[in-house]
């Protein structure tokens, strides 16, 4: 599908941007790392724990990856295909538990599991409590599978009815034709939602932490909390970089070949859907379930807190920590969609080895922990550009280059159905460039774009690294607040934060289901 | 999206005057800690106080990348290791006599770079529904022998006062016997809570841990939950019972020297420690303070830790790290 060869420097900047975001860190990490002394370097880098957590790590990964692929398909499929009603329920249950931060809703199953728990206090059964691998897979499960859902969603609503009609015509049954054509057609999907979860799962450290699951990123963090030397946080994060590329080489591998547009372009035909009849007892029994342990549990936990004593000092900072946190994630959202654009077109449009580069570099910048991208920008921003130095402008430009992977995959997702036929037959028509990008590219990109100003706009919400070092001094968010009142065991000071921070979540949620439908 | 943008152009344009009377705190303390303090300390001198909240190592990190340009004036930390970091690192300006003075002198260090704030101590948390006080070891040194709790003991390994503790162990009974202590508990499998202290409190709650070694405070405040969690403490001048401060230095790269004094002084004073103590159950630095029942006297508790200068727990924090290393506990 490859339209041309070189790139026009227009796109070549924001692929310099995104670079330059991988870049920094690396040549940061690179320069603490080989602090040390050369004996001291062999006792960190070739120890028997790297080896734990490099297994502890891709298992978890994979684990979560499943686990959220099982969760988030049926969902998905329930919501795009057939005639589950009301279907809001449905979308909401897929997104909204993306706004719960991964370590409040860990805290809010610890607090809620066992003997005296909120669970006990309110039904009389105890619950036993997550932990250790499978607290981490459960808990990672629930806040992550969105990003799948919301790729796969997309992908089934919007698949080519025709395709499917053909193999019915050709003799296939639903099941085959499921198998055969639907699933495969998929995959650009669930490799884009897969690969943001599987980037989350390896980047987490809030929930890998309180499951006590030692993980490269937990390790990390707690060489960041712990000790005041730089150096074996610096060759940890270089290893979790390491697995980071090798996951991005296979996706790339995985992603080669696939040419997935309409094979008519003309009307937006959508899927038919297909009645439940007798499965519609099991539908609800599986969207009780995942309801119940993704959103009633913590956030029913969350408004158990609020009965529990206020701090008055805690709710006077709310409507400060709200505003600041909106017009962070706004701001945010708008500027890594931006970026993320040219970066998916360059990457889905033009052929060569730059231009696959290109987006595969913008995915390693997630991967950075963020403690070490925040270090080092400010090791550089005070060397080159000491005004900038805590500054509205560099923590947005700091959310931009790390979030912009988040934002990639539902505009990939989107290209990649779009054909590059209509912007062909545009331009043949006499609409110069930027005309035939207003007028046809970016209307059949309007769901992705959405979408990723949804995700940026959440993660953003609930950051905590960066937002700590690189924010305006003063600077106060939901998430700060949230995660410093349930380290110290402050519920209900905790409570509110939270609960805004899922409304606001919520009413994004309401946002994006309005504009989706047809 | 107006609004937004001009939201944030308001944001951009405001950058980082620093007009005089203004002060920049870096702290790893608590926002319900310290807002309340800063904010009467605004109002009873018209200084202008920003405050960046962070864990120490994070702001000890950021203060070490920023160097000479950084826009800090004080670093009032939550660990003796950050601040003996700092002071290592030459960061703090030396203290007057006359600011440490009545000032709890056990906390102080010697080359004064920093002022207590308040002062906590390493107890035995234990759950009273499964054990009972008169079964616990004299000395956390015999925590080890309790083969009855194995799988039942509960620590926070990342959490920088259980490396101060750890640290102090060296310090006292030195690097062998700390080595083999650890090696002893191991065999017990205790459970890591990482940083977590709250966490761990939250399992003995579950059942599932019977005892932990945390932060007295840790006790008071889920006590106020309800929780069924009692305080233990070993024989008098056991490591076990380690005496713990927080504190606060003025930077060298300050440019408001006088009101970084100020703040010190503020809060060593009567009010804010009054308000640490009722708030978050720290021992105060001065005396007169009257405090609640559920917690011994600090004549009383003061007695129970060891004597040790402060300054030799940061100095041991390294050694303490490579013993948890080298025991892949780290």
């Amino acid at each position: 599908m490859t339209l041309r060869r070189r790139l026009p420097p227009t796109l070549a900047l924001p692929a310099l941007l995104t670079a330059l975001g991988v870049v920094l860190p690396l040549a940061y990490l690179v320069l603490r790392a080989f602090g040390a002394e050369t004996q001291e370097l062999r006792d960190i880098v070739f120890r028997m724990r790297n080896l734990e957590l490099l297994r502890n790590t891709l298992g978890l990964a994979l684990g979560v990856l499943a686990a959220g692929t099982a969760v988030a398909l049926p969902l998905a499929y329930l919501a795009a295909r057939t005639t589950f009603r009301p279907r809001w329920v449905l979308t909401l249950l897929g997104v909204l538990p993306l706004a719960i931060p991964g370590y409040v809703g860990a805290y809010a199953l610890i607090a809620a599991s066992g003997p005296g728990g909120t669970i006990q206090a309110l039904t009389g059964l105890a619950w036993p409590g997550p932990s250790g691998f499978w607290g981490a897979l459960g808990v990672l499960t629930l806040f992550t599978f969105p990003y799948l859902f919301l790729n796969l969603h997309a992908a089934l609503r919007t698949q080519d009815p025709a395709l499917e009609d053909a193999a019915r015509l050709l003799g296939r049954t639903p099941g085959q034709t499921f198998r055969e054509v639907t699933l495969p057609h998929l995959r650009p999907a669930w490799l884009s939602g897969g690969l943001l979860v599987t980037l989350h799962v390896l980047g987490d450290f809030g929930v890998t932490s309180l499951m006590r699951y030692p993980t490269f990123s937990a390790a990390i963090y707690q060489q960041y909390t712990a000790a005041y030397d730089r150096v074996y946080s610096a060759w940890l994060a270089l290893m979790l970089l390491a697995v980071t590329g090798l996951t991005l080489w296979l996706e790339a591998r995985l992603m080669r070949g696939v040419f997935l547009a309409r094979v008519s372009p003309g009307g937006a035909r959508q899927p038919p859907r297909v009645p439940l009849r007798g499965w519609v007892l099991p539908a609800w029994v599986f969207v009780g379930l995942l309801g119940g342990a993704a959103l009633v549990v913590p956030l029913g936990t969350v408004a158990y807190w609020l009965r529990l004593e206020q701090n008055p000092y805690a709710l006077a900072g709310l409507w400060d920590a709200t505003r600041s946190a909106l017009t962070a994630a706004g701001v945010a959202a708008l500027t890594t969609t931006a970026l993320a654009f040219p970066l998916a077109y360059i990457g889905n449009r033009y052929a060569g080895r730059a231009a696959r580069v290109t987006e595969r570099v913008a995915y390693l910048g997630y991967a950075t922990p963020p403690l070490a991208f925040a270090l080092a920008l400010i090791f550089f921003v005070l060397r080159a550009a000491p005004g900038l130095y805590q500054t509205f402008s560099l923590l947005i430009l700091a959310y931009t280059l790390h979030f912009v992977a988040e934002a990639i995959g539902p505009i990939r997702t989107s290209l990649a159905r779009a054909t590059p036929r209509l912007e062909e037959a545009a331009r043949v028509l006499g609409a110069g460039p930027g005309r035939t990008l207003w007028r046809v590219v970016l209307p059949l990109m309007r769901p992705g774009l959405l979408a990723s100003a949804a995700f940026v706009f959440l993660s953003v919400l609930k950051e905590l690294p960066l937002t700590l070092l690189l924010a305006p001094t003063g600077f106060d968010t939901l998430a700060r607040n949230v995660w410093t009142y349930t380290e110290e065991a402050q519920y209900a000071a905790a409570a509110p934060y939270a609960l805004v921070l899922a409304l606001g979540g919520a009413l994004l949620t309401i946002l994006i289901l309005r504009r989706e439908r047809p | 999206m107006t609004r937004i943008l001009l939201a944030s152009a308001a944001l951009l344009l405001s950058g980082t005057s620093l007009a005089q009377g203004q002060l920049t705190v870096y702290t790893g303390r608590a926002k319900t800690f310290v807002e309340p303090i800063v904010q009467q300390f605004e109002r009873s001198t018209g200084i202008k106080v920003n405050v960046r909240y962070g864990t120490d190592s994070q702001l000890v990190a950021a203060l070490r990348e920023e160097g000479s340009r950084s826009p800090a004036d004080v670093f009032w930390g939550n660990s003796v290791g950050a601040l003996g970091e700092l002071a290592e690192d030459g960061k703090f300006l030396k203290l007057t006599s006359a600011m440490v003075r009545g000032v709890a002198p056990d906390y102080v260090p010697d080359d004064r770079s920093w002022l207590p704030t308040t002062v906590r101590f390493r107890v035995l948390a234990y759950n009273p529904n499964k054990i009972k006080p008169g079964d616990l070891p004299d000395s956390v040194l015999d925590l080890p022998k309790m083969t009855s709790l194995k799988g039942r003991i509960g620590w926070t390994v990342t959490y920088p006062s259980f490396q101060d503790f750890l640290a102090g162990m060296i310090a006292k009974h030195g690097e062998a016997t700390t080595k083999a202590w650890l090696e002893g508990m191991k065999a017990l499998q205790p459970k890591d809570y990482k940083t977590s202290n709250v966490g761990m409190l939250e399992a003995m709650r579950a059942g599932e841990i019977d005892v932990a070694l945390t932060n007295h405070y840790y006790i008071q405040r889920v006590n106020r939950l309800n929780y069924p969690v009692e305080t233990y403490f070993f024989k008098n001048g056991d490591i076990g019972n380690l005496g713990n401060a927080t504190g606060a230095g003025i930077l060298k790269t300050s440019k408001n020297r006088a009101a970084a004094t100020r703040f010190l002084q503020a809060l060593t004073g009567k009010d804010a420690q009054t308000f640490f103590l009722s708030v978050n159950f720290e021992y105060p630095v001065i005396g007169n303070i009257i405090q609640p029942t559920t917690m011994l006297p600090y004549s009383d508790v003061t007695k129970r830790s060891p004597r040790l200068d402060p300054a030799v727990l940061p100095k041991n924090i390294e050694k303490a790290q490579r013993l948890l290393r080298e025991a892949g506990l780290l």
